[in-house]
């Protein structure tokens, strides 16, 4: 096994030798169902009003009986979206959580180079955004599947698709919180900022640009990239099996999606993978010329 | 890649935090086979500078290398230098054969090294409880086993006898000559002289940042000369005997005897018979290395002296 390797080995033991990641896998899987469990319900709630007589023109636009309507993509697209938080939160702690227990002396005393000792992290947690990825996918599609009607379910191919996006959000949003983690050096500090901004700062920030005539630019930020990667794709399955729907209509959709930035799924996966690139380099350059004292 | 040599060195290494200079201008080399010391009060720069050594700090200017390298330029740096210094963390969380596993792994060393090591430092019993619980003593030997994980060539330690007791203290004392014997070359600070006397062969002593002293620590206990402390019948009787043989270094103390240097008791009786003195005392004065090392030392935080009370008690509780 070459140098990085062993490196790759030695970042791995340290995530499975102490109890963080099932302890934060834990409430990322509840999330996970509850959201599926509330999708499926809240569903069936808008299948059953849609489906009486006033809002009749609704599904005549829209081509289809209401319900056919494929609802409960939009409830898994928010539940990836929420539930991923917490893989990014673990991520956060793998460089600021080592600095504070002063173990990151002893990690770069055995790696050839700070470099070295980063990259290896960021591979070993490259794969733990994996499995909580297949994690949150496996309990949002249970309690959907669970609580909603096979109408409104996607088919084995939608499946497939919502899997990938789900994974590779959950990767994308483990890498940003490594950088953050790596960028504050601090354990609460980086967890704070991590939650503050993508569950208040932006949100407000959507709403500024919204007035500004401006929400377009929503999805080149970072929470509403990666919320474009999983929200795109519930739409573009939702519209697939939807019929032919006027433009102000699919605004709407992906705005429920929470994908108001309107960007192709693999678009908005590259502007996130772009933010964690960046959040990286930059805690990069200063674990590279951090005096570890 | 490196030399192989085992050769610490230290050339004009200076660091800098903000306004404050940690190290300055600071030379010295340590070989192989020895056990050297690296001594000086506390807030000397010793901790920056074997920080600097491990790639850990970076330098304001100069240069430190292990195997005439510095400390990234190593390849492997666990198989070539094993440290162990304060503020080093373990996982609290973490069992004592878990936090090696992990090293053993980034060094590249099988599992069973752990295991070797963790026996090796007497932590067998307790190589599978949560590093959280452990005692001073058991995180120093743990640290110590770390060091041993990659069976380094150099081994640099810094103060590694806080927290041990007097029997770890002893055991630590034999490994590390040991440990020089087979060739190798370790490096140990400690801010007592006295902490280390028995452990090391050669010396480096900083204060200020800078090196006061280097060398074998026979040469700093002969550069001090022997003192013989004499209490004459009368005193300027036997100070002028002993100037007219040409004994210049004398010296009256505080409390009525002479102190008289470059001589041994034997002359200075000799001179007083001669000179009609009779002696109530005599006495050659012990090389006092601690004292020498607060000497070279001293100044860096001088303190005052507590003030005379500025008035008697009255009354008291009587």
């Amino acid at each position: 096994m070459g140098l990085m390797g062993n490196l790759v080995q030695a970042e791995l033991r340290k995530t499975t030798t102490t109890g963080l990641w099932w302890g934060l896998l834990i409430p990322t899987v509840v999330l996970a169902l509850g959201w599926g469990l509330a999708t499926g319900l809240l569903g069936q709630f808008f299948v059953d009003f849609a489906s009486s007589s006033d809002v009749d023109e609704v599904s005549d636009f829209l081509g289809v009986t209401p319900d056919q309507w494929k609802v409960s993509l939009f409830g898994i697209a928010r539940a990836i979206n929420i539930s991923t938080i917490f893989p990014m939160v673990f991520g956060a702690m793998a460089i600021s959580g080592e600095i504070n227990r002063r173990t990151i002396t002893t990690t770069f005393l055995t790696a050839p180079s700070r470099m070295h000792a980063m990259l290896a992290k960021m591979l070993v947690y490259v794969l733990w955004g994996a499995v909580y990825g297949l994690a949150i996918m496996l309990f949002v599609g249970i309690g959907v599947v669970v609580t909603s009607d096979a109408g409104q379910l996607p088919d084995a191919g939608g499946w497939a698709m919502l899997t990938l996006v789900c994974v590779l959000s959950s990767i994308l949003m483990t890498m940003f919180g490594v950088g953050v983690g790596a960028l504050v050096t601090n354990v609460a500090g980086s967890v704070v900022l991590l939650l503050l901004y993508f569950l208040v700062i932006e949100n407000v920030l959507h709403f500024v640009l919204v007035y500004l005539e401006v929400p377009a630019v929503a999805g080149f930020l970072p929470n509403g990239s990666i919320n474009g990667l999983t929200g795109s794709v519930a739409v573009d399955l939702f519209l697939s099996t939807a019929g032919v729907v006027p433009p102000e209509i699919e605004d709407v959709l992906r705005a429920i999606a929470g994908a108001g930035g309107a960007l192709d799924w693999w678009w908005s996966g590259l502007v996130f993978l772009g933010w964690a690139g960046i959040v990286f380099a930059g805690g990069w350059a200063v674990t590279q010329s951090k005096d570890i004292t | 890649m490196h030399d192989g040599s085992g050769l610490i060195a230290v050339q004009n290494l200076t660091k800098q935090f903000g306004p404050v200079v940690a190290v300055q201008n600071l030379s010295f080399t340590v070989s192989p086979g020895s056990v050297t010391g690296f001594l000086g009060p506390n807030g000397a720069g010793k901790t920056t500078t074997l920080r600097m050594l491990l790639g850990l700090v970076r330098p304001t200017g100069g240069t430190a290398t292990i195997n005439g390298r510095p400390f990234h330029q190593l390849g492997q740096p666990g198989r070539v230098v094993g440290a162990v210094l304060e503020a080093q963390g373990f996982h609290p969380a973490r069992s004592a054969r878990d936090h090696l596993r992990v090293y053993a792994a980034a060094i590249g060393v099988p599992d069973a090294q752990a295991d070797q090591v963790i026996g090796l430092v007497g932590l067998g019993s307790a190589a599978d409880r949560k590093v959280g619980g452990f005692s001073l003593g058991m995180k120093q030997r743990l640290a110590l086993a770390t060091a041993l994980l990659g069976d380094p060539q150099v081994l640099v330690l810094d103060e590694p006898a806080n927290g041990l007791d007097p029997e770890g203290i002893a055991w630590l004392r034999t490994f590390l000559q040991s440990y020089a014997r087979m060739g190798r070359t370790v490096l140990i600070s400690s801010h007592l002289l006295a902490e280390v006397e028995q452990t090391v062969d050669q010396v480096v002593i900083i204060s200020r940042g800078q090196t006061m002293f280097y060398g074998p620590l026979e040469q700093l206990r002969q550069s001090q000369q022997k003192r013989v402390l004499v209490q004459p019948s009368d005193i300027n009787a036997l100070a002028t005997a002993l100037r007219a043989e040409g004994v210049q270094a004398i010296e009256q103390l505080p409390d009525g005897r002479l102190a008289v240097s470059g001589v041994d008791s034997r002359r200075v009786a000799d001179s007083a018979l001669k000179a009609g003195v009779s002696i109530y005392g005599i006495q050659e004065e012990q090389v006092d290395l601690e004292r020498l090392f607060f000497q070279l030392t001293s100044g860096q935080y001088a303190g005052y002296a507590p003030a005379p009370a500025p008035f008697k008690q009255q009354g008291g509780w009587a």
